[in-house]
């Protein structure tokens, strides 16, 4: 049999008393369980976003800080010896820009010089096979030469130069960058003492770099600083990484520090949330055992030892409250991590799937606990002032000192007496109305982000292609018959072909311009449909009118007409529409017209095509890829694959990071709403059986917790709106206006979302205690007085 | 003419060891315009023999019948507004509403029952009890038999035919008691209303007309203790 441990202590009574009434102990728990998790996960969430963003920015842009350009030897040597410096790695290179005519095999070629630290800045150029060159003899190129000149280490390549051929000897291979894929380009890479020797003459002293890593902790723009000081260079000699240095809190760029303020911001919010929550829950949990602080009192506790009670009480809850809170914590980053790899396991490898966020969990249990002690202050300042004398009156429920009698005699009296229990006891009604506002508050302003969001990182559009066939020189080379075999093969899921023809004079009632003409096909045609703003696509779908971008160059709109000259003469064309957007690069002053492929053969006498661009199957293997490319010898084989893969991955962690911050707003706002209307019934049961044994329906009662839920709703919907829209308002302005220029527009839908989801979770709120009060034994909650 | 019958009324706590048979096959009736005492021992079943026949609790057998109308056949919904309309409870610690004041509290279980307040009823009952000068006064203002005055006037004012009051005298001072009592048994003759009270105090049960006795959940009538 089980002995009852001894107490030895009266604060021994506290576990004794949360074991009796487990279920009004258990909400506040769940309070503070959900406080702690909001600050926790969200801390958490932007942890692992920096983590990412940082393996991100690394991956794609290197790991490097800072960039210095047009040294001296000796001056590169001086800043490597610096101190804090950790690392530095020179490189040069001509032809970044593939626009000169150094190749091999025919194919435009980058040549670069580097040290072989410099390799370790950039772990998206890492070497695949062999090894770095040494002697000036061997060079390295990049993998995609290998696989389409079936080269190995040990052979010898030759590169054509202006100057002449350089032959050397190949000692490794280098993974391909998405530049260089893009740009259907080789690259070369030698040892940056055999660079200088060949092309020290043809480099730029732009291109002329001395990467540097500066060591951890060190603050990095005094230091870039003092270099400039000392070498006395100027601002444009110098680059940052900024993105690295941004994640890295190190950016001094103005508007990074922007951002560094729009976090902290949020971080307080989110912080103040939590405080609301857990105030409101414990503040109540006092109130409602007035009645119980006035039995200690009665049997000979002082004031002390009562304030001292409701302390011990509320660090009893917290140590399982808190681990408990974390731990979801942790958890719900683990389902987003996991399921990061899952959707982007390229991108987010080194991602561990068991990660853990020290500073996301620290703050959660500091905020959780330094919160608890903060709330409980006033409550326990409340137990003890309890008088003896509550203990043994007997009214129906003595949870707040009522100063004034509700008014039953403008509404019905349930409905009277909800809005007088929400109304009642101002400080509680403040701090839940104030908890309730804080989900619109956090939501408005973390939906800042997805502004932020679409206005930073441009998503794949519909119409990006995988690779591209592009004719040399902008002609029109791409004839239809291979169009339509490169499109028929199993593993091209779409393709599409635009003919191009530039600079030709037209006239209009605006008088005379230069045009870019473009054709387009029935896949183009819908895509832009969404960005038609006037008129229709249908006539210049059948060759009867041609589309106009609106680019501020001109006012023309549907109906007008614009006279185009060809060599086979003059066309009058209609304009069947306005498009707000094309994706095409043009000069300025030049117009960009759409048409369809009938029309512009009819314009130009013109069949082949200029750009075919080629979607293809998931399932596309290199071999495919490699077969599309040797059917389109002659012609520039872009590849887009890397790039759309770095950029769709951005968009998706990024978007994952803020939708899953608004979904744990969103949960949290449920949860809160729910558990605050639930503690509010069970504070009041026992006046509820009352009324029920006085006469009042299991209607009229749950009519009046509705009633109750109503005012705390309205009221928090109207802090919420007060404060969180010009917050919005000051967000929007610091984040996207100040950069972007949009101007700020009412957050309608992100509002509307957010209310809607409260008034989803207070109709909840209402049903969950509805069952209990339809399962309210009268005689029970009569005699537990 | 019988008011209040309860037959063959049983009820029964738990299963197995637990088991408490709190009413052992109860029968008695109450005619129109009675006022019976129940006394007890504390825990022979008097509280639940009172809350049986309120409908506040269920009796696991039996019937009790209210002006002929079975409140045990009906649905939930019908027999609440049934015990509003007809039954007034006053009960030990008052159960006043501590957001309404005093008028409010006694005009209460009008409001539940969506009807208009008689003023000049509401007037008549405010002197009768003696808290014409406190109607505005909140619960917490007032003193324990002011509060039991209330909760009187609460039972009274729809004007049920049976009042049903739980030891109302128990939180009080012998003198606030008198005054109690006094105040119950002149307004259930004025208003020929039916009272069966619940009281430890013998002193009180030999004003009552009729004495019933529970003890170990058997009913036993003691009969009149008046002529």
């Amino acid at each position: 049999m089980k002995h009852a441990r001894t107490m030895k202590s009266y604060l021994d009574l506290v576990p004794i008393s949360a074991k009796v009434s487990r279920h009004q102990s258990l909400l506040t728990r769940l309070c503070i369980v959900l406080a702690v998790f909001l600050v926790s996960c969200i801390f958490s969430m932007a942890d692992m976003q920096v983590r990412t963003e940082i393996n991100q920015s690394i991956s794609q842009d290197g790991s490097w800080h800072a960039v210095f350009r047009g040294l001296t030897k000796e001056q590169a040597a001086l800043i490597t010896a610096r101190p804090e410096i950790a690392q530095a790695g020179r490189y040069e290179v001509t032809n970044y820009r593939l626009d000169m005519d150094y190749t091999i095999s025919g194919k435009n070629t980058a040549i670069c010089g580097l040290d072989e630290t410099f390799l370790q800045f950039y772990p998206a150029l890492s070497i695949e096979e062999g090894h770095f060159p040494s002697g000036n003899v061997q060079a390295m190129v990049t993998a995609s030469a290998r696989e389409q000149l079936n080269l190995s280490v040990g052979d010898p390549i030759t590169l054509d130069t202006p100057q002449g051929s350089l032959t050397f000897t190949i000692s490794g291979f280098t993974s391909d960058t998405s530049s260089m894929l893009r740009g259907d380009a080789f690259g070369l890479l030698l040892d940056i003492d055999t660079y200088r020797s060949y092309f020290s003459d043809v480099t730029l002293a732009a291109d002329m770099e001395l990467y540097v890593q500066f060591v951890p902790f060190c603050r990095i723009q005094r230091v870039i600083r003092d270099i400039c000081v000392q070498f006395d260079l100027e601002d444009s000699s110098v680059g940052q990484n900024a993105k690295l240095l941004g994640l890295m809190l190190q950016s001094g760029d103005d508007y990074m520090m922007q951002l560094y303020i729009t976090a902290l911001l949020l971080a307080v919010l989110v912080i103040l949330a939590g405080i609301f929550m857990i105030s409101g829950s414990l503040s109540s949990s006092v109130a409602r055992r007035t009645q119980f602080f006035g039995v200690l009192r009665c049997l000979g506790a002082t004031r002390r030892q009562a304030a001292r009670f409701v302390r011990a009480e509320a660090l009893y809850w917290c140590r399982t409250a808190i681990p408990m809170g974390l731990a979801l914590s942790v958890f719900t980053v683990w389902i987003l991590c996991a399921f990061l790899r899952l959707m982007t396991p390229s991108l987010y490898q080194q991602m561990p799937v068991f990660g853990v966020s020290i500073a996301g969990l620290a703050s959660g249990a500091l905020i959780g606990l330094i919160t608890v002690l903060l709330s409980v202050g006033a409550p326990a300042r409340k137990a003890a002032s309890v008088s003896p004398l509550a203990a043994v009156s007997g009214n129906a429920g003595t949870l707040h000192p009522v100063r004034k009698a509700a008014c039953t005699s403008r509404r019905r009296v349930q409905t009277a007496l909800g809005i007088h229990h929400a109304s009642a006891g101002r400080k509680t009604f403040l701090l839940l109305s104030a908890s309730f506002a804080f989900s619109i508050i956090l939501f408005l302003s973390f939906g800042t982000m997805v502004d932020f969001m679409h206005h930073a990182l441009t998503p794949l559009q519909p119409y990006t292609p995988d690779v591209s066939v592009v004719s040399p020189d902008n002609t029109c080379s791409i004839s239809p018959a291979l169009a339509s075999e490169l499109s028929s093969k199993p593993y091209v899921r779409r393709a599409f072909a635009r003919s191009f023809s530039y600079g030709l004079p037209a006239h209009s009632e605006e008088g005379d311009a230069s045009l870019n003409l473009i054709s387009y096909e029935q896949y183009q045609f819908g895509w832009a449909e969404d960005s038609l703003i006037e008129g229709s696509l249908d006539a210049a779908i059948e060759g009867q009118g041609v589309l106009v971008e609106a680019d501020g160059e001109h006012s023309l709109s549907a109906g007008d007409r614009i006279t185009i000259d060809t060599e086979l003469g003059s066309y009058e064309a209609a304009v069947a529409g306005v498009l707000s957007y094309t994706p095409f690069s043009r000069e300025p002053g030049v117009w960009t017209v759409i048409c369809s492929e009938d029309l512009f053969y009819r314009l130009t006498g013109e069949e082949n095509y200029t750009i075919l661009d080629i979607q293809l199957d998931r399932f596309a293997t290199e071999e495919n890829v490699e077969e599309l490319r040797s059917m389109a010898a002659g012609c520039t084989f872009s590849d887009r694959r890397m790039s759309n893969s770095e950029g769709r991955g951005a968009y998706l962690s990024f978007s994952l990071f803020v939708y899953g911050f608004l979904a744990v707003i969103a949960l949290i706002a449920v949860f809160n709403i729910m558990n605050s209307i639930h503690m509010s019934v069970s504070a009041r049961v026992q006046e509820y059986g009352a009324m029920r044994a006085i006469g009042m329906s299991i209607r009229q009662l749950i009519e009046m917790v509705a009633a109750e839920t109503s005012v705390y709703l309205l009221t928090g919907m109207l802090l919420g709106c007060g404060v969180g829209l010009p917050l919005h308002y000051l967000l929007y302005s610091s984040l996207i206006t100040s950069k972007w220029g949009t101007p700020w527009h009412l957050p309608v839908s992100s509002l509307l979302l957010i209310c809607l989801v409260m008034v989803l979770a207070a109709v909840l709120a209402v049903i969950g205690p509805a069952r209990r009060i339809r399962h309210l034994s009268i005689v029970a909650t009569i005699a537990d007085q | 003419m019988k008011l209040l019958e309860a037959e063959h009324v049983t009820k029964i706590y738990g299963t197995g060891e637990a088991r408490v048979e709190a009413l052992k096959d109860v029968s008695f009736f109450l005619q129109k315009g009675e006022f019976a005492a129940v006394v007890g021992e504390s825990g022979s079943g008097k509280s639940t023999l009172l809350n049986c026949i309120g409908g506040l609790d269920t009796p696991t057998s039996g019937s009790i019948r209210l002006n002929g109308s079975d409140l045990f056949a009906m649905k939930e919904h019908e027999r609440t507004v049934f015990r509003r309309q007809n039954i007034g409870f006053i009960f030990q610690s008052f159960h006043l509403i501590p957001e309404l004041n005093v008028e409010q509290n006694i005009i209460f279980p009008l409001l539940l029952d969506y009807q208009k307040p008689d003023l000049s009823r509401v007037e008549e009952l405010l002197q009768v009890l003696g808290l014409h000068d406190r109607r505005f006064h909140l619960p917490s203002q007032l003193s324990g038999g002011q509060q039991q005055r209330v909760a009187i006037g609460r039972a009274l004012i729809m004007r049920p035919m049976l009042v049903l009051a739980d030891e109302p005298t128990g939180n009080l001072d012998s003198r606030s008691s008198e005054e109690v009592m006094e105040l119950l048994i002149r307004a259930s003759r004025h208003y020929q209303q039916t009272i069966l009270m619940i009281t430890h105090n013998t002193n009180l049960a030999a004003s009552a007309d009729r004495v019933l006795q529970v003890s170990d959940g058997f009913l036993k009538d003691l009969g009149g203790v008046r002529p």
